[in-house]
């Protein structure tokens, strides 16, 4: 579904970024790891065209993403709060997001309605403007808005990050579902190894803009992360 | 600790992001600085001969005494819309012992400072050495010169009051308007008790007392006005206002453009920046009145012209000026979802069309100065909505300046707006109604300039598609760099 060749990203002389081959197959669940600095929140913003690489580039279904604009129908992301727009209220954010998508009020009603145990009663009905809800219920809007419009690759960066263990734990059995059941590729990067394992069945480490490790998730997997980030040899 | 104080702030000043990029502007605004504080020197030092020439039976400082309320009213004003009230990062301060008193007396001591307390000093400064070199005795013009000061930084912190509560500001304003009212009408002549009350302040220099006592207590009126406010619960939870969804589903007869005008509406109703432009824009209507007026205008009708496009073209202007500029917080939310440029322009297009619209609705009242003016706002209002739209959007669309959207400017707040692209493109909306009046106007005649101007924007609605594809392609070569620059923090 997304293969990326022999791309990289620099700053001036600075290289954040530097993957010469990577490929994702369709209905893949996949973690990106990483200290801070690591480059994730590069190959998604790269991915997303909202960055031009410096070299080599990224197919996404077949579509180049910094040519074409193909590939925005049927692609959806969360990545921070400059995704939200904060003098909606949650349902005319979901709306608002639903027309661009080609949704009709009534399947955006349907789609969220499922999310309500997700929301735990703090995002629909509030009568509250985004901005002035907390970073964990703004996060739980932007990762419900980015499942709106029968998306097929859903990119998430840190979604874990500011919810509440409850969430955290009902986040971890949306995600499973959607590439589980439904097909869909998911991308989704984080600091905590243990969600990241529980999620995911692929983890590609990066370290200084490069791919390190790509494991395929076992019983193993958690340790030998563990062991890789506390800098042990393994 | 006050040493530390100063280090932060001189640092917040130094590592600004505007004051980092645009050495321009940096050199326009030391400029403007060096210029108004020179006219002042000058004002300062021509103002004895001025009014020795002008009223040659009164002894200058008298009749400067008398006028000196003009000065500080006008003072008042310039400082309630441009002077920035100093604020300080105080959450960080609130957990390091450090003395609150001390915190607050920083704060209002830095006012101090302020250029606007300066400009009164470099007026009146060279204007004392001039009388101290004609002769006026040492003692009262010293002191009067001190009272002066004193009474600067008097409005200095009843600003300051003004701007932070409401009370005071409907107090001061109502005082202001009925004293200008009885001035005006002759009821009851204000300025002469106020004229003889500073001139008493030359005569006995013992009377500094006064200005220096209103001072003091000014200050510790502002002292505790902060002191109880600063509180932990006011800086860091904001209030949080109860809102209903709004229902615009009747805006979806617009078709595609729909999803974008419901967005715009909200965006202009629910934030503070927008807002103040609509404010703002509505000030435009009156902008007609300075010219129609005037007779020396009535013999140059190509001012007319400009004038009658300022008329309804306010909001147009204020509001277009800033068109992806209004979206920046969720700029990366906007190019990643599936959407048409086009659409996207052509809704904001939509908005400044009827806000043309309306507020040539408004001028209505401008017919009492002839079927002549009003057809040229007729004709200025058709040249905003099919001209002056495209270029004030294309403007926009070189203007890369993140807003906060629930802030309100203060003017110098945000001086990365005002670029040299932006002061190219400001030039065609100036001289393009102009020209097109003016040219036709000389060789044929009043009418064939009104129909001109009318026709130009009849070809620009004509031409939309045209236009609207040229800014497009705008907007598609800079995405990468608007996305970046919209991504910095301010």
């Amino acid at each position: 579904m997304i293969v990326t060749s022999n791309l990289s990203k620099k700053y001036n002389d600075n290289q954040v970024l530097s993957i010469d081959h990577l490929e994702i197959p369709k209905g893949q669940s996949f973690g990106l790891v990483g200290n801070n600095g690591a480059g994730k929140t590069t190959y998604f913003s790269l991915l997303l065209d909202l960055i031009q690489p410096t070299t080599g580039h990224i197919k996404n279904n077949e579509v180049l993403v910094h040519e074409s604009e193909d590939w925005k129908p049927f692609t959806s992301a969360f990545i921070d709060e400059s995704f939200l727009i904060g003098y909606l209220t949650a349902e005319e954010y979901f709306y608002f997001i639903g027309e661009l998508r080609g949704q009709n009020k009534s399947d955006v009603d349907a789609l969220v309605s499922q999310f309500e145990d997700f929301f735990h009663g703090e995002i629909l009905g509030q009568k509250k403007y985004l901005r002035d809800l907390s970073k964990g219920n703004q996060k739980k809007a932007g990762i419900v808005a980015a499942l709106i419009g029968n998306p097929e690759v859903i990119i998430l960066d840190e979604p874990f990050a500011n919810l509440d263990p409850t969430t955290q734990i009902r986040l971890k059995g949306i995600i499973k579902n959607l590439a589980e059941t439904k097909g869909i590729t998911v991308l989704i990067s984080s600091h905590d190894l243990l969600h990241v394992t529980d999620v995911c069945e692929r983890i590609v480490v990066l370290e200084k803009g490069e791919i390190v490790k790509d494991l395929k998730t076992s019983a193993e997997t958690l340790k030998e992360l563990e062991a890789h980030f506390s800098g042990e040899a393994v | 600790m006050v040493k530390q104080f100063i280090s932060l702030e001189w640092k917040q000043f130094l590592r600004a992001s505007y004051f980092q990029k645009g050495l321009a502007i940096k050199i326009l605004l030391i400029l403007a600085a060096i210029y108004f504080g020179g006219i002042a020197i000058f004002m300062g030092i021509g103002l004895y001969f001025i009014f020795k020439k002008t009223i040659p039976e009164v002894d200058p400082i008298v009749s400067v005494n008398n006028y000196l309320i003009y000065w500080f009213l006008f003072e008042m004003l310039i400082r309630y819309f441009m002077q920035q009230l100093p604020v300080m990062n105080v959450k960080p301060l609130m957990t390091i012992p450090i003395k609150r008193n001390t915190v607050i007396h920083y704060l209002l001591g830095k006012t101090t400072l302020s250029f606007f307390n300066f400009l009164s000093f470099f007026l009146f400064f060279p204007f004392a050495i001039v009388l101290l070199v004609k002769g006026y005795p040492i003692l009262n013009v010293g002191l009067w010169f001190i009272a002066i000061i004193f009474m600067t930084l008097n409005i200095n912190y009843l600003n300051f009051l003004v701007n932070k509560s409401n009370v005071v500001f409907y107090a001061i304003a109502v005082i202001l308007f009925a004293s200008i009212g009885l001035e005006y009408y002759d009821v009851f002549k204000i300025s002469e008790p106020i004229g003889i009350a500073f001139n008493a302040l030359y005569n006995y220099p013992f009377l500094i007392i006064v200005p220096i006592l209103l001072a003091i207590s000014l200050y510790y009126i502002n002292f505790k006005y902060i002191k109880s406010g600063f509180y932990l619960d006011d800086a860091v939870s904001k209030k949080i206002k109860e809102v209903n969804a709004t229902d615009l589903s009747w805006m979806n007869r617009f078709g595609s453009i729909a999803p974008f005008l419901k967005n715009d509406m909200k965006l202009i109703w629910r934030n503070a920046r927008p807002k103040q432009v609509m404010m703002m824009s509505f000030l435009f209507l009156f902008y007609g009145l300075i010219f129609y007026t005037q007779e020396t205008y009535k013999q140059m009708p190509a001012f007319l012209a400009f004038a009658s496009m300022f008329v309804t073209g306010g909001f147009l202007m204020t509001f277009g000026q800033l068109v992806p500029s209004w979206d920046s917080e969720y700029y990366k939310l906007l190019m990643s979802q599936n959407i048409p440029y086009k659409k996207y322009l052509e809704s904001k297009w939509c908005l400044m069309a009827v806000a043309v619209a309306i507020s040539f609705v408004l001028s209505t009242p401008y017919l009492y100065f002839g079927w002549k003016i009003f057809g040229m706002i007729a004709a200025g209002a058709l040249f905003n909505i099919g001209l002056n739209s495209f270029i004030t959007l294309f403007g926009g669309a070189l203007n890369r300046v993140p807003i906060e959207l629930n802030v309100k400017a203060k003017a110098f707040s945000n001086t990365n707006g005002f670029n040299p692209t932006q002061m190219l493109i400001a030039l065609p909306k100036f001289l393009l109604p102009m020209g097109l009046f003016y040219i036709p106007y000389k060789l044929v005649n009043f009418e064939a300039g009104l129909i001109v101007l009318a026709l130009s924007g009849v070809v620009g609605i004509v031409f939309k598609g045209f236009f609207l594809k040229k800014i497009e392609q705008v907007y598609q070569t800079g995405k990468y760099k608007t996305v970046a620059a919209f991504g910095e923090k301010q």
